[in-house]
């Protein structure tokens, strides 16, 4: 028996089904035909409209900005963009994309005369410049480059990547709470440093004095170059990132030494911990302090119970930004370049600077406008030099090689020779 | 039995493919064609998405920076590279040992604790009641994205998240307590045992349907003789999943040379390039050096090495 009936209907049903077949016209295959080929089509097209920015209608043309900020950084940087959707009269489709994808996406893209965003904030300068044949020049929008504390990045006689917020790494972070509880005070030398680590090594439940950050490898690295900046002034930093000096040059060497193999030795500083759970535990009260840059203040329940000092006698700090790039492939250059102008000027970056996390980058912003937490920073780096980052305007490869040797000299501090000749032999 | 189309409309079976494409087109398809004709959207899938790259990977190896032939120094320089092949660490000294040498202990460890534990089991599920949800259980590290694999893995042998480490100082070993990942005698070691976690539910999924396809009677015959488990194990249960066995073993291989999410997410290769595998020496190359023929030297090696593994398979298939 036919699981669909008695064998007889089964007949009945294949012949009927025939006739249909037979009456159906000719022409219905074609049609049929043409509607999966429209289909396929229409997602095919669709698949690559949604791939280019630069949608919207002649009036209100919508821009797609890429950034690197999501959840709470996110929520700090809409006001910005709501404001310059109503000035500007555009509509803005804000994506963010972690910092490392971006790396990975925008060569290729780029390459292909393509670009997946009008506007991108890219946070390394070497990415900027390496991709600088594909960008368009904003020299007409950088017109005031003295009232900024970072530079415009140049390259192929274009200005082509501007800085947005500054972000600093100012030093250690503590709880007040905590070192009011523990009689603790941030240090004014050397000595008092070490101390300090002594004491807080003593108190009950804290198991390293500092949390070590890491995850991709960069808040080891931000560690490192405070300390390289504090003991070998700020012109080492810029020595090191223009390869003027190299990782084994005595000097160099003796901070390592001298001031940061030592600490790794007593365990001053804990094992390489993701750094967002290093936050966590560091809040928590298992360590004492922790380096980091001030986004922190957006990251923590109570931004107010928040301190930080540099390490005593620190001449500069090092700053970091996220440029903003416009790509030469979007459909709204102009609306894009505008923009930028927006995001840069006096008044975007006040509503920036207002929500915190991030200081403004431009030296007219008055300090009071920043919430508790990052006033203290933005008072507290007054008159210090601020550096760019190392690694990240040295890049590429070598910034791996950096990040993953600094995770072996943190677990294995003995091996600081070969961590240095090994950083010399990556750069060559 | 072969049905022609004629004037008067489809015979059975010609109907439905009439009604999707222009009837005069499949009139015109001969029969002995036809196969052909349906593998077509797939072949040229193939052939834009799997053999073009693979051919311009290809090409890409033999070049230099500005594309001109440089023969085999691609390869020449990626196989005198420490961070391929670091025989002057190797045994002697701990990790890094270059990450031709961790994939290849990547396969002598995790292919023979993965497949074993997977086959026992199976075997021990076998008889248990209730042991489809056992099987689940095992099967989710499977199911797991790699990259939350990684994460996990990560957090496995953290310092304060750890259950290995929950367990040390539960056994009154605080003093071995560490982020095993953060060093670099133990970061590989740790990488391999977690992701046998990861595959085992592969191996334990196949070889138990293996066991169903085996005859009871066999077992049934073996007890009369008076076999005792270990020969029944040896001259039944073994043979009898070879073919599953082939099918294991190869795609085991195949997953461990081509491991990077794992390790990319838990260690990015390190600390001091300890866990570097081939296939992210490869990334780091292609999207941090931007350095296109050492990059397409690595893919190509790798590329060859699973040749081998697969070839070996088709063959043992062909036998089975």
């Amino acid at each position: 028996m036919s699981p669909f009936g008695t064998q007889k209907g089964g007949d009945v049903r294949e012949k009927g089904r025939e006739r249909f077949i037979r009456n159906v016209p000719r022409t219905k295959g074609y049609v049929a035909f043409a509607f999966v080929l429209a289909l396929l089509l229409a997602v095919t097209g669709c698949a690559g409209q949604a791939a280019q920015p630069g949608g919207g209608s002649e009036e209100t043309p919508t821009l797609t900005v890429i950034g690197p900020w999501s959840g709470d950084e996110e929520k700090q940087f809409r006001p910005v963009l709501e404001e310059a959707e109503k000035e500007l009269g555009i509509k803005i489709n804000y994506q963010s994309q972690r910092a490392e994808d971006l790396q990975n996406v925008l060569p290729a893209q780029f390459s292909a005369k393509k670009t997946p965003g009008d506007v991108i904030f890219v946070s390394s300068s070497w990415l900027v410049t390496s991709n600088a044949q594909h960008l368009e020049d904003l020299r007409n929008i950088w017109t005031e480059p003295e009232k900024f504390r970072l530079s415009a990045v140049e390259a192929d006689g274009k200005i082509v990547g501007v800085p947005y917020a500054l972000v600093v790494k100012p030093g250690f972070w503590y709880r007040k709470s905590f070192f009011e509880n523990n009689g603790l005070e941030p240090p004014k030398s050397w000595d008092d440093f070490r101390n300090l680590l002594a004491k807080i090594r003593g108190i009950s439940g804290v198991k390293n004095p500092i949390a070590s950050g890491d995850g991709v490898g960069w808040p080891l690295s931000d560690v490192v170059e405070h300390f390289l900046i504090t003991f070998g002034g700020p012109q080492l930093q810029l020595d090191l990132i223009d390869n003027k000096v190299n990782w084994q040059d005595p000097k160099v060497k003796e901070i390592f030494s001298e001031r940061i193999v030592p600490l790794l030795q007593d365990k001053s500083f804990s094992d390489p911990k993701e750094w967002t759970n290093a936050v966590d535990l560091w809040w928590n009260g298992e360590y004492g302090l922790f380096f980091m840059g001030n986004w922190i203040t957006g990251m923590v329940k109570d931004p107010n119970d928040l301190g930080v000092f540099p390490l005593p006698d620190a001449k500069g700090i090092v700053g970091g930004t996220d440029y903003i790039i416009v790509p030469a492939y979007g459909a709204h250059k102009d609306e894009a370049k505008k923009l930028v102008e927006f995001l840069i000027s006096k008044k975007g970056m006040e509503i920036r600077a207002k929500q915190g996390g991030k200081l403004s980058s431009r030296t007219d912003t008055p300090t009071d406008i920043y919430p508790p937490a990052d006033r203290a920073v933005a008072e507290a780096i007054q008159g210090m030099e601020i550096l760019p980052d190392l690694d990240d305007t040295i890049g590429g490869k070598w910034q791996n090689t950096f990040w993953d040797r600094l995770k072996l000299l943190w677990v294995k501090p003995g091996d600081l020779d070969t961590v240095l000749k090994t950083l010399d032999d990556a750069r060559e | 039995m072969i049905h022609k189309a004629n004037d008067d409309g489809p015979l059975p079976g010609e109907g439905q493919r009439g009604y999707l494409l222009p009837r005069s087109f499949v009139s015109k398809l001969s029969p002995e064609r036809e196969p052909f004709w349906f593998a077509v959207p797939a072949l040229l899938l193939i052939f834009v998405a799997v053999v073009l790259p693979s051919a311009s990977t290809l090409v890409l190896a033999f070049q230099g920076p500005n594309h001109e032939f440089v023969g085999l120094a691609n390869f020449r320089d990626v196989l005198t590279d420490p961070e391929t092949l670091n025989l002057s660490r190797f045994p002697g000294h701990s990790p890094p040992w270059g990450a031709l040498i961790h994939n290849a202990l990547w396969i002598l460890i995790h292919l023979p604790a993965s497949v074993g534990l997977g086959l026992l089991l199976a075997l021990l599920f076998r008889e248990v009641p209730g042991n489809q949800i056992l099987r689940l259980f095992v099967y989710l590290g499977m199911i797991l994205p790699m990259v939350i694999g990684g994460v996990l893995i990560r957090f496995l042998f953290d310092e304060n998240a750890g259950i290995l480490n929950g367990a040390l100082e539960l056994l009154g070993r605080s003093d071995l307590v560490r982020t095993w990942t953060a060093y670099p005698e133990t970061a590989l070691f740790a990488l391999i045992l977690g992701s046998v976690w990861l595959w085992v539910g592969f191996p334990l999924v196949l070889f138990s349907s293996g066991l169903t396809t085996i005859p009871r009677e066999l077992y049934e015959a073996a007890d009369i003789d008076g076999a005792g488990t270990w020969a029944k194990f040896r001259h039944i249960t073994l043979p009898g999943l070879a073919p599953v066995t082939s099918v294991v073993v190869a795609m085991t291989i195949l997953w461990e040379l081509k491991i990077f999410d794992i390790v990319y997410v838990a260690t990015q290769g390190g600390p001091g390039g300890a866990s570097l595998v081939l296939a992210l020496q490869m990334y780091f190359a292609a999207f941090r050096a931007l350095d296109t023929p050492h990059a397409s030297a690595i893919a190509t090696i790798l590329t060859l090495l699973a040749l081998l593994v697969g070839i070996r398979f088709v063959r043992t298939a062909k036998g089975a």
